[in-house]
Parts: C-alpha cells; structure tokens; sequence
C-alpha cells in the first residue's frame, strides 16, 4: 500500500546541500572536460538516454557527481521536455562515416579491416608517470608562485583529428587526392552473394511508421524495431551481464564478431519549403554483428544491434542475445526469452525500481510488522516485551501524525 | 563556385558556430524585414537498418535547434542543426533564405567555401590516421 509522507524539508535541503560540497562545484569548466575528455562515458549516458546531445549528457554526469543511472534518468527526463519535431532518413551501416571496422570471423573482407580508436591491443597499465609528472610540476610551480586554486588539466590529450569531429563534406573514395575512403561495404551482403546467408532486402516503411517503444505498447512477440531499439537504449550493464550468460554456458551458440563497426551518421532532415535534403550534423554510432552457424538451415544466421554512441562491449552482448532469442531454444534460460531480456535491461525502469525501495514504505512495513507480532503472540513467542516496548511502527505512528 | 542548398545547408550546420553567426550578423541590414516563424529546440528520431532481416528501427533522438524565417518580398530560409544552440539555427536559416533570394551571394558563397575546405581537410586527415590503423593479418 503506498500513502504519501511529508515532512523532512530542511534536512532534504542540507542533503542536497551536502551532496554538492562533496562533488565540487558544477561548473561549464567541469562539464566541458566531461565532454571533451570522457567520450565513452559521454556516449554511454547518451546511448541509454536515448537522446544525443553530449553537452547535455556531460552536464547530467556532473549533476549527479558520474552517477551513471541518475545520468540517465535526467537526460531521459529532459528529452520529455521536448517535442519530437521530425523523422530522420533512415540510415545504414554503408552510409556511416567509418573510423574502425574489424571482423574476428574473416581476416580478409570487402574493403579491409581498420583499428580505428582503440585500447583492444594496448597494454592495460595504469599511466602513473602522468600523475608524477603533474604532481611535480605542480609542486614546482606551488613553490614559484603563491598562486592558489589553479585547475590543471590533463597533459594528456588526443590527437586533434581524432578529436574534432569531421564534417558532411567527404563521403567518398577520392582517389585523385589521395584521401582513404569513410565508407565501407556490409560484410553481410558480401555473405549473400556468397550464399552463406539468406537473402534480405531493406525494409520500406515511413520512418514515422516504424514501432516505437517510447510511444507503443510493448507486446510479445515484439516487432523486430522494438527489439532492436530496446537493445539501443538498453543498460550496458544488464546487457552485458544476460550476454555472458549465454556467451559463458547458458547458450548453445558460440558467437564470433562478424563485423564491428564504429562511425559517424548523418542526420538528414528534409527542408520543408523546398524539399532539399541535408544533414543537419553527425553522430557517432556503433554497429556489431554475430555469426554462427544455424543448426536448423544450412548456413549461418547473424544477430545484430547498434546504437547511438560508441559502445562495443553493449553491442557484442546485445548482438549475442539478438541472436539468441531468435533462436529460442524453449529451454527456459532468462536471456533466451524476449520479455525477460527487454524489460530487465531498460535501464531507467530498473534502476527506479530498484532505488524506489529506500523511499519511506513505513506503512507497508508496519502492518508486517503487526502481523509478525500478532503471529508470534498466537503460538507463544511474544515474551512480553513487544507489547510493552514503543518500536519502530510506533515512532512512525507519532511522526506521521506530527507530519 | 556555387553550392546546391542540400550541399551548402550541411556544410554550414558543420561550421563552427560562432563563424557562423557572425556572417549572418553582417548580413542583416540587406535582409530586409525579417520575421521568425519558427525558433526552438526539439528532437528528430533517427532510424536505422539491421542488417540481419534489413528492418528499419529507430536508433534514438537526436537534440537539435530548428529555425525559419521568412525575409524581405517573402523568401523563406530554414535550418536545424545538432545541440540547442538557436542563435546558431537561426543564423543558418537566415543565410539559407539569403542565398535562395540572391542576396550577398558572392560573400556567403564564399564563406560556405571556406568551411567546406576546412571540413574536407579536417576529414581528410582524420582518415589519414584511420587508414594508418589498417591491418593485414595472417594465419598460421
């Protein structure tokens, strides 16, 4: 039974209060560093967020001091704000910008395979030689100047074309000047033209037709397009965790990275006086795809899943469970059932869910609290000193009435 | 050179924004009457296609700025671009309806010029360090 409770403001405003001292100050300086030099986590809030806008998803980090699930509750929140102004073309992975493409399932493929930005192959060290050397600076210039409250930044940067973002203006191979190509072919239509796959063509719907689970009521089984966007917006962590699942022993399917790809897309709108078609900006997305063998055809079957953002360990296990689940097995798994997959890793629900429960349920637990001793009187537990002794119910009691 | 509007409107929501605002500051006195029809920030869903069953589904919104104006004997310029910067929208679409009523277009087609070099050079070198990343593996 839920009732409302009140009281508590000053405290609430201290803790508030509180919470902020021991952050630090939120200030643009704090939220231009988040975006500048956190774009993983950046992407990560935005991806679950399901809102692009990486100030906003910068700003929601150092709101809530990198809690990432209060992060993604805000920036959530603040796209309810706002109204839904128009569709996109839709886009695929051929389209993107591409800026690292690998395959573990093939090593020579249709338009090669690049690293692109990545640790994969870098040895997992912490930089401590950073910390010494800023530190030491900084001593030295503490003993030169009788400055204070100078913030340092970070000696360590990207290059600057990795981190600025490119342009709408080359697309294409371009030969003649030298410049390497921004678009790859898909590794699964080369896969259909060798008869590994079976053949598909793209979907032709409006984009303002496509299933929504922002706006649809979520039925199983559900539409392909609320499967995958469920997967976009889904927790990493959720994702992750019912993926290695099947991945470690709970799946009977082996998956090995068909195609991993991260880019940037355009996001094209159509003026509305004169039909012109133009990109109002890029994005960053990331796409991943799964192969396996399929013991019921002959042939392999692939699962998919992309999102906004750059995010490989969401996309493999996501992919991973794409093709688990169309694959059902019947055996009874968790991460093998559609419903169970997508309702357990929106992120937004379950971690409301989850911290709901430190809210006052004061009433709740009361009247288990009196069944337990009404029970504990009947078979003779009760020594008395219950009855006798104001607990907490009756605390309560008082306060919701001072309340 | 000049541009076509599907080329010069991506290129200028790819330019830095200030860069931008200050060319349509300077074009205002040439502009006429002008009127804001439209001045918001809003979303655009962006939908994208699988490639196991090519189903389109929708990635997730993106936050843009939107604006249209309408300026002089009645030429209408529209813009939106990412974040929710409406000075920047508002500007763009301000050069859009210059550039379609031929007003400054020597300038502006300059301008627009300018920014694409920049975006070309920028991409080009971007791919540059992408294309050093490439790899030829072999097996044993």
């Amino acid at each position: 039974m839920y009732v409302a409770a009140k009281g508590g403001e000053e405290a609430i405003q201290n803790s508030e209060a509180l919470y902020g001292a021991l952050n630090g100050a939120l200030t643009l300086d704090m939220v231009r560093a988040i975006q500048e030099g956190m774009p993983y986590l950046v992407d990560r809030v935005m991806g679950e967020g399901s809102l692009y806008a990486p100030e906003l998803a910068a700003l929601a980090l150092a709101q809530t001091g990198g809690d990432l699930y209060e992060a993604v509750l805000l920036l959530r929140a603040y796209r309810a704000t706002q109204p839904r102004i128009a569709y996109a073309h839709a886009t695929s992975a051929d389209k993107l910008f591409t800026v690292r493409r690998i395959s573990a399932a093939f090593k020579d493929i249709p338009g090669g395979q690049v690293l692109g930005p990545s640790l994969d192959y870098s040895h997992r060290l912490l930089r401590l030689d950073v910390l010494d050397e800023e530190r030491a600076a900084l001593n030295r210039e503490d003993a030169e100047t009788t400055s204070v409250g100078t913030r340092h930044a970070s000696s360590v940067s990207a290059p600057s074309a990795v981190q600025s973002i490119p342009s709408s203006v080359t697309n294409t191979t371009d030969a003649m000047n030298g410049v390497p190509t921004s678009t790859y072919p898909a590794l699964a239509d080369w896969q259909r033209a060798q008869g590994l796959l079976p053949p598909t063509e793209p979907e032709q719907i409006a984009p303002a037709d496509i299933p929504d689970v922002t706006t649809d009521t979520v039925m199983f089984p559900a539409p392909r397009a609320h499967r995958l966007q469920a997967l976009a917006r889904a927790d990493t962590g959720g994702v992750l965790a019912l993926g290695y699942s099947i991945m470690r022993g709970y799946g009977l399917i082996h998956p090995t990275v068909n195609e991993l790809r991260l880019g940037y897309s355009e996001v094209e709108l159509t003026h509305p006086v004169t039909g012109a078609v133009f990109s109002v900006g890029r994005v960053r997305v990331s796409q991943c795809e799964v192969i396996t063998p399929d013991a019921g055809k002959q042939g392999y079957m692939l699962g998919f899943a992309a999102t906004m953002g750059w995010n490989e360990v969401k996309l493999i296990a996501a992919s991973t469970l794409d093709m688990d689940m169309a694959a059902n097995d019947g055996d009874g798994h968790a991460a093998h059932s559609e419903e169970f997959v997508m309702y357990h890793t929106e992120p937004v629900e379950a971690s409301g869910f989850c911290i709901h429960f430190k809210l006052p349920h004061y009433v709740t637990f009361a009247s288990s609290l009196d069944n337990i001793r009404k029970m504990a009187a009947a078979v003779g537990w009760d020594d008395g000193k219950g009855a006798q002794t104001p607990g907490p119910s009756a605390a309560m009691d008082e306060a919701e009435q001072v309340g | 050179m000049s541009f076509p509007q599907s080329q010069y409107l991506s290129i200028l929501t790819h330019a830095p924004a200030e860069q931008v605002k200050q060319t349509a500051e300077a074009l205002l006195n040439s502009l006429g009457d002008i009127t804001v029809l439209v001045n918001r920030t809003g979303l655009v869903m962006l939908p994208y296609t699988d490639t196991v069953k090519g189903s389109r589904f929708h990635l997730g919104e993106v936050l843009v700025s939107e604006s249209r104006v309408r300026i002089g004997a009645g030429t209408e310029g529209y813009a939106a671009c990412l974040g929710r910067d409406l000075e920047q929208s508002l500007a763009i679409a301000l050069i859009d309806a210059a550039l379609q009523a031929d007003i400054a277009t020597e300038s502006l087609t300059a301008f627009v010029t300018a920014q694409a070099n920049a975006q070309r050079e920028a991409d080009a070198a971007l791919l540059h360090e992408v294309e050093k990343t490439r790899v030829e593996l072999e097996t044993f």
